[in-house]
């Protein structure tokens, strides 16, 4: 569970945060960035029917490339929609880090397959002591992978970002940017929808009763509503 | 009961402890570090149960035999797979105390119990709880009122917090219970299977989420219908600010009723489309 890009996204923004200087969006990119990701990143399907995506680094990559590059882009690329833009440009990264970090799996598969040959020869000779070794060596290669990778993969992501986005600055606007960002926010509800609403029988009842829950308390606060 | 004592020679020898059962619960945690396309799980399953191959067996040939055993494929819902462990420890404690218990037999055990665990535990666990704990860390960021508008944002802890804690409440039961249940109710895995009610729990869980997300579209557009009209221009006004949200939710909707599991594809064709458009606008 600690692979949730919700999860990865904030305490990776926990850790990141650039300082007082932009503390008001420096704790809300992470959050905006792990909502966005958690919902078009969590798959519905059994996961032998899953196409391999690595979703415990895309919240770590997307945060961390959404911050670094608010710190040094926004001279710029600046615009009146605050950290908007910043959440965006985090979850583009995730995305293509959650895709990129998929193919990545199929090399330590096939590494697997080589260590299990081993470890049926350890089995054969008694050598527990070793065949653990060897395990603990599988666990720490999936560990060293996951970091490399969320440190590769965030280099990656600022590089790109450091030399598209100053290219495109010119067309880079308040409204395009709130425009592209409530795109993927339905985009990302679709994704939510398709995952908890669609997929389990009797959902869409539940679904509208939670709603009018909501209504009602929204009502009896005296709130606003949709 | 599984395994019949031939007569005359009474079981005895090497019992195990609760402390072995704990230390393959503990590896069950790692059950896939190497998982293969050919074993699955077949190497974690080994190195989970080393513990009581320690403890029954003495001698390197012995207990290299009996880890040889369990190298072979093994695929169930890891969540569950502590079930599995604690009737196989059971069954190799028996075979070490010199009960007749083929080989064959805990193969068969395995298999029979491995198949309906995973068929019951990925809707549970990655279909239904795992996205259910995401939507409850997201529900938080909805929910949660702001200590201080201009100050640190204490959700960014609070939200994943509250996902992991809606995760491990259950997983983190089945997780620790399943070797000592696994090893207690060992004669009769049809009545295990049974107890752990993983059916009537999915159901209770894919309810939970449907709600969950029930609450937090409404919740959503609500903070949406507020900031888009802040200075109430009317319905017509805030409806042409929604438009590109509604039109990215029917638009994901409909490619991934046609494209199932392609959604980062939709998403990043989504922006790029909407970005274009709006350079053209």
């Amino acid at each position: 569970m600690l692979g949730q890009p919700l999860v990865g996204a904030c305490l990776a923004g926990a850790l990141l945060n650039p300082g007082p200087q932009w503390e008001l969006w420096a704790l809300r990119i992470p959050l905006g960035v792990g909502v966005l990701l958690q919902l078009l990143l969590t798959d519905p399907s059994l996961p032998a029917a899953q196409r391999p995506r690595d979703v415990a680094t895309a919240g770590v990559i997307g945060t961390s490339v959404a911050l670094v590059c608010m710190e040094r882009l926004t001279p710029v690329v600046s615009v009146s929609t605050g950290g908007m833009l910043w959440v965006l440009v985090g979850t583009i990264a995730g995305l293509i880090a959650s895709m990129a970090g998929g193919w990545l799996e199929t090399p330590l598969r096939a590494r697997n397959q080589v260590a299990a040959a081993r470890a049926d020869e350890l089995a054969r000779e008694g050598r527990l002591r070793a065949f653990e070794a060897l395990y603990w060596g599988g666990v720490f290669r999936i560990f060293l992978r996951g970091a490399t990778w969320s440190a590769a993969g965030t280099v990656a992501g600022i590089a790109a970002a450091s030399l598209i986005l100053p290219q495109i600055a010119s067309i880079i606007t308040g409204p395009r940017t709130g425009l592209v960002f409530a795109v993927l926010l339905g985009t990302a509800f679709a994704s939510g929808f398709h995952t908890h609403v669609r997929a389990p029988r009797h959902g869409p009842r539940w679904a509208a009763m939670g709603a009018l829950a909501v209504i009602l308390v929204l009502l009896h606060m005296g709130g606003p509503t949709p | 009961m599984i395994g019949t004592q031939p007569a005359g020679i009474p079981g005895s020898g090497p019992a195990l402890r609760g402390r072995d059962l704990a230390k393959v619960t503990s590896r069950s945690l790692y059950l896939q570090a190497l998982f293969s396309a050919q074993r699955q799980q077949g190497l974690g399953f080994a190195f989970a149960l080393i513990p009581v191959i320690r403890r029954l067996y003495s001698g390197a040939e012995e207990q290299g035999k009996a880890l040889t055993r369990h190298l072979g494929f093994f695929g169930t819902h890891p969540v569950l797979a502590g079930y599995v462990l604690g009737v196989v420890a059971r069954l190799e404690e028996r075979r070490a105390r010199g009960i007749t218990i083929e080989e064959t037999q805990i193969e068969d055990v395995k298999r029979a119990l491995a198949s309906p665990l995973a068929a019951f535990g990925d809707p549970l666990f990655w279909v239904t709880l795992r996205p259910l704990a995401g939507l409850v860390g997201i529900l938080g960021m909805g929910i949660l009122p702001l200590a201080n508008p201009w100050g640190p944002d204490l959700r960014v802890l609070v939200c994943p917090l509250l996902a992991l804690l809606t995760y491990n409440a259950v997983a983190l039961r089945f997780r620790i219970a399943g070797v000592p249940r696994g090893y207690a109710l060992a004669d009769d895995p049809g009545k295990l299977l049974h107890s752990l009610k993983l059916a009537t729990l999915t159901r209770v869980l894919e309810r939970s989420s449907a709600f969950g997300f029930g609450v937090l579209v409404v919740l959503t557009l609500s903070v949406l219908a507020r900031s888009a009209d802040p200075a109430s221009q009317g319905l017509a006004h805030i409806a042409f600010v929604l438009a590109p949200f509604v039109l990215g939710f029917l638009a994901a909707a409909f490619g991934l009723k046609r494209w199932p599991g392609r959604g980062v594809e939709i998403a990043l064709a989504a922006a790029l489309v909407a970005l274009a458009l709006s350079t053209r606008v």
